[in-house]
């Protein structure tokens, strides 16, 4: 999780997953303050749904809500590229919303600078009936190699899952340590001399 | 993002002395703006066993200005018959430098090497030849102001050649995790009168 102003690292546990509310998630690329404000104040907006209709707002609405907030400020600078993920009456939905205003539904996304790498991972990984296990894994792989990649990310790779009864944070992995997780570095000959001599 | 010209490809470079020797370090990345295209850019190159010269900015200007330079040295040793000093090595970069003044190399030199006496010499240069010497260290590249800080705590002088790998590698790891644009992994030559140790450091991979 990189937050940079232009090229220094500001911070490497930016939290860039929001928690709208405890069945719905939003995630943060583009500006900092912009995502973390903007989606505040979604949740301020669905829990006032929530009170006025005595049900909970679908996915699709709060996207919705998202997306018409940020067309209103069309051309202002905004920069806001999310994912709103969450579960509701239909079941799962994942929406991608910009600042643009504009608004897309389907089952895989990715957003940032780092996304074409990701992408590349995901798309060639992806099934539709994937388990839980498998997709978190393929998910971590994709941000992982993000962050290879792309200068601009990087940091920590955090795995969440949405389901009926709402989000579980799954997995906060270390990207410096995943790496040699997936690709570890063969042990120098002198030591596997050294290690093989001790066992003897 | 107005990308400038120094920050296209990425890079850190230091040079620390100690006790009758010296380190250089660098970092492996080779990148194109945000994207990473390899993790094993050669920065730092050996002109002779006792002179080391590492070099930051523009790659391509980075391997081109290195060739020349291991020319000009090859043809000194064929007319001298030995090898040149580190002090005579800097005057010879900034010549070779400022000879481009009007559309230099893109590249800031830092100079390491062994002088009379086993005495440790370091200093570096802006890119169109201003030589800077040192007593203590001597940083470049794009994350150069982290260096600067890293060094500055770290640094005492005096380190015997264990003590200053290890206080190098510290500074130029810390310092390259704050820059986007460099890192992923490092790269550190020790010298002492009797040997060269290389090593390749373990870094952060994003």
């Amino acid at each position: 999780m990189f937050l940079i102003g232009f090229l220094y690292l500001a911070s490497q546990s930016v939290k860039k997953i929001i928690e709208i509310n405890p069945y719905m998630l939003g995630t943060m690329a583009g500006g900092a303050a912009d995502c973390q404000f903007w989606h505040r104040n979604l949740g301020i907006k669905c829990r006032l749904h929530e009170l006025a209709n005595k049900r909970r707002i679908s996915v699709s609405g709060a996207s919705k809500l998202l997306a018409n907030m940020l067309y209103s400020y069309r051309g202002m600078g905004l920069s806001v590229g999310t994912m709103i993920a969450g579960w509701d009456e239909t079941g799962p939905g994942l929406y991608y919303v910009d600042n643009e205003g504009g608004r897309l539904k389907g089952d895989r996304f990715s957003v940032g600078s780092g996304s074409p790498y990701a992408y590349g991972v995901l798309d060639s990984g992806y099934k539709f009936d994937m388990s839980v296990e498998e997709a978190s894994e393929l998910a971590r792989r994709s941000i992982y190699h993000a962050t290879f990649r792309d200068g601009a990310s990087g940091g920590v790779a955090s795995v969440y899952h949405v389901g009926p009864n709402g989000w579980t944070k799954l997995s906060g992995d270390d990207v410096g340590e995943l790496h040699y997780h997936y690709y570890p570095v063969p042990p120098a000959i002198a030591e596997q001399v050294m290690e093989e001599a001790a066992a003897e | 993002m107005a990308m400038q010209i120094f920050e296209y490809n990425g890079s850190a470079v230091v040079a620390m002395v100690g006790k009758n020797c010296f380190a250089i370090a660098s970092d492996r990345r080779l990148g194109v703006q945000l994207q990473t295209i390899a993790t094993d850019f050669q920065r730092i190159s050996k002109i002779h066993d006792r002179v080391f010269i590492g070099l930051s900015g523009l790659a391509t200007d980075v391997q081109t200005l290195y060739q020349r330079l291991v020319f000009r040295h090859k043809l000194y040793q064929l007319r001298e018959e030995r090898d040149m000093k580190p002090e005579t090595f800097a005057s010879l970069v900034s010549a070779i430098l400022y000879e481009k003044r009007f559309g230099p190399y893109l590249c800031q030199p830092v100079i390491a090497g062994l002088g009379e006496d086993d005495k440790p010499f370091i200093c570096t240069m802006d890119s169109i030849g201003a030589k800077e010497l040192a007593k203590d260290f001597v940083v470049s590249g794009t994350a150069s102001e982290s260096l600067y800080g890293a060094c500055e705590a770290m640094y005492k002088p005096d380190m015997e050649a264990e003590e200053l790998f290890e206080t190098i590698s510290q500074a130029l790891l810390s310092s390259v995790d704050r820059d986007c644009l460099s890192g992923w992994g490092g790269h550190v030559y020790v010298v002492t009168p009797t040997e060269i140790k290389e090593r390749i450091l373990k870094g952060r991979m994003d």
